[in-house]
């Protein structure tokens, strides 16, 4: 089967079993639409009390370190924004999304938490660099990985071959390439195609498909950028290590994508804040997966 | 720079036939892979690598020779687990010296002196969270077992929560050690599981002679 079409298969076939909630889908169309206000967007969120309680939450906390109290919904629009609470709902729904599609390959709450360090990184870095949308590449580093989850729920021979292959080698093979050498494709090109087709927005579409091969990004190459060295740093935070020598390679041409001064000690601090802050933020954004496996 | 890989490994002393072992760009010399339960011994320019989760590799060396090999091991859980420091070896200390003696036995056979011996050590991952900590147990073993026989330890990275690859060059007693990432934890754990299963499935028969 042709590459493209295999690809397709695989996303279709998963269709079922991953959906966004029916919240998310509600404030996307509507931040799309021009005639919208953030009353509409107040009103759709309350129609969803566990989610409106969850938004307060993070409203609330050290994540936005608002100095009042967001005690509304439409106050919380408001001080977020719109397009922002969008990215919001998204980050706040994924892991519970692939609750649907379980693997025996690797541990949930391990692969999420490489991904969350990933966007609190991205985040981090977009705020001091102060030309990104904060919001939108946390949510794209917290996505960036979904295309393992297919691979591993629908190809788990060919995934475990791949794991055992990156583990096989000395000269820390990526799993990217390993990937292309088991299936000629990557989980970067199978997550960019649910992207796609659950019609997220092109900046999460490129930095899920294009985090490794940041050369091939279209429109949004700084974002793209700054996902592919936010990855590495999450590796550094997850090995509790800032030697580059422990971590996969930096594409040389990240920094210069993505304008963020390639600088040790802005490293440093980063990696340090979001292992601070790590076991916070996953009572956030992972908490219902928490919950669930405390519960078996 | 890589380096042109030479036409066929380094002879192989007898016994590690079974070895799988390849080229490697990176360190231009030929690497010998051990899988959990194997161990391996060269007096040849090559390296040997493994993969640790909660097992613990014990590199030794003749520091004057060269000769030198890695082994890779776990205590089996049994009952008698804390009872090993006891006159009557339980079958899981057992193993572990089973695995200790080896190492070194043929080390010696093959030319290698007591007295030049050094070690490093490495493993001993807690990467299970919820499980009894079986790293700290091999690692504890370990130490006890060296400090027995009167061998030092000059380098070792062992216990935290991580997986680790560890590449050792007998030769000059270099050592790379790297932490793997959390995703692999599954696979690791899985293979030395199914390793365990098999040592506990066959008991060691014969006994291990002493140089």
């Amino acid at each position: 089967m042709e590459t493209g079409n295999e690809i397709s298969k695989l996303v279709q076939d998963v269709g079922g079993l991953v959906t966004l909630p029916h919240v998310f889908v509600r404030i996307n169309q509507l931040v799309e639409d021009p005639n919208s206000n953030i009353a509409d967007i107040a009103k759709a969120i309350s129609q969803d009390p566990s989610f409106t309680v969850r938004l307060l939450r993070v409203a609330n906390s050290p994540f936005y370190g608002f100095q009042s109290s967001i005690d509304t919904v439409a106050k919380a629009v408001s001080v977020i924004g719109t397009s922002q609470i969008r990215s919001l709902a998204l980050s706040m729904s994924i892991a519970k999304s692939f609750e649907g599609l379980p693997n025996e390959l690797v541990s949930m709450e391990n692969f999420w938490r490489h991904s969350l360090y990933c966007g609190m990184i991205a985040r981090a870095l977009a705020k001091r660099a102060r030309k990104y949308d904060p919001e939108a590449v946390f949510t794209a580093g917290l996505l960036h990985d979904i295309g393992e989850l297919v691979i591993f729920n629908r190809m788990p021979e060919k995934a475990r071959e791949v794991l055992l292959l990156v583990l096989d080698s000395i000269d820390d093979l990526p799993v990217n390439e390993a990937e292309r050498q088991v299936m000629s494709f990557d989980h970067g090109q199978v997550g960019m195609e649910l992207a796609r087709q659950w019609g997220l927005p092109p900046l999460l579409v490129e930095c899920i498909g294009y985090h490794h091969v940041i050369g091939e990004a279209k429109h949004h190459p700084r974002e793209v950028a700054l996902i592919h060295l936010s990855n590495v740093f999450a590796l550094m935070a997850e090995l509790d290590t800032l030697d580059p020598a422990d971590v996969s390679t930096v594409d040389p041409r990240a920094w210069e994508m993505c304008g963020v001064g390639a600088d040790v000690d802005l490293i440093e601090e980063v990696v340090r804040e979001v292992q601070d802050q790590i076991a916070e933020d996953e009572k956030l954004f992972i908490e219902s997966r928490r919950e669930a496996a405390a519960a078996k | 720079m890589a380096t042109a890989p030479l036409s066929r490994p380094p002879q192989v002393l007898p016994g590690f036939e079974h070895i799988r072992r390849n080229w490697n760009n990176t360190y231009g010399v030929y690497a010998a892979r051990l899988l959990p339960g194997e161990y391996y011994v060269t007096s040849n320019d090559e390296g040997v690598y493994t993969t640790l989760g909660s097992c613990i590799s014990a590199c030794i060396r003749d520091r004057q020779t060269g000769i030198g090999g890695m082994n890779h091991f776990m205590l089996p859980a049994t009952a008698e687990v804390d009872s090993w420091k006891s006159t009557s070896l339980s079958a899981a200390t057992r193993y572990g010296n089973f695995a200790m003696e080896h190492l070194i036995n043929d080390i010696l056979k093959n030319g290698g002196r007591r007295q030049n011996l050094e070690v490093k050590l490495f493993g001993g991952g807690r990467i299970m969270v919820n499980m009894t900590d079986v790293g700290k147990r091999n690692i504890d073993f370990a130490r006890d077992y060296l400090a027995t026989e009167g061998l030092r330890v000059v380098a070792e990275d062992v216990g935290d929560v991580f997986p680790r690859m560890v590449v050792y060059f007998p030769s000059t007693g270099k050592v790379k050690v790297k932490r793997l990432r959390s995703l692999h934890n599954n696979i690791i754990v899985e293979e030395e599981t199914r390793y365990i299963s098999t040592i506990e499935s066959k008991p060691i028969s014969g006994e291990v002679e002493l140089f």
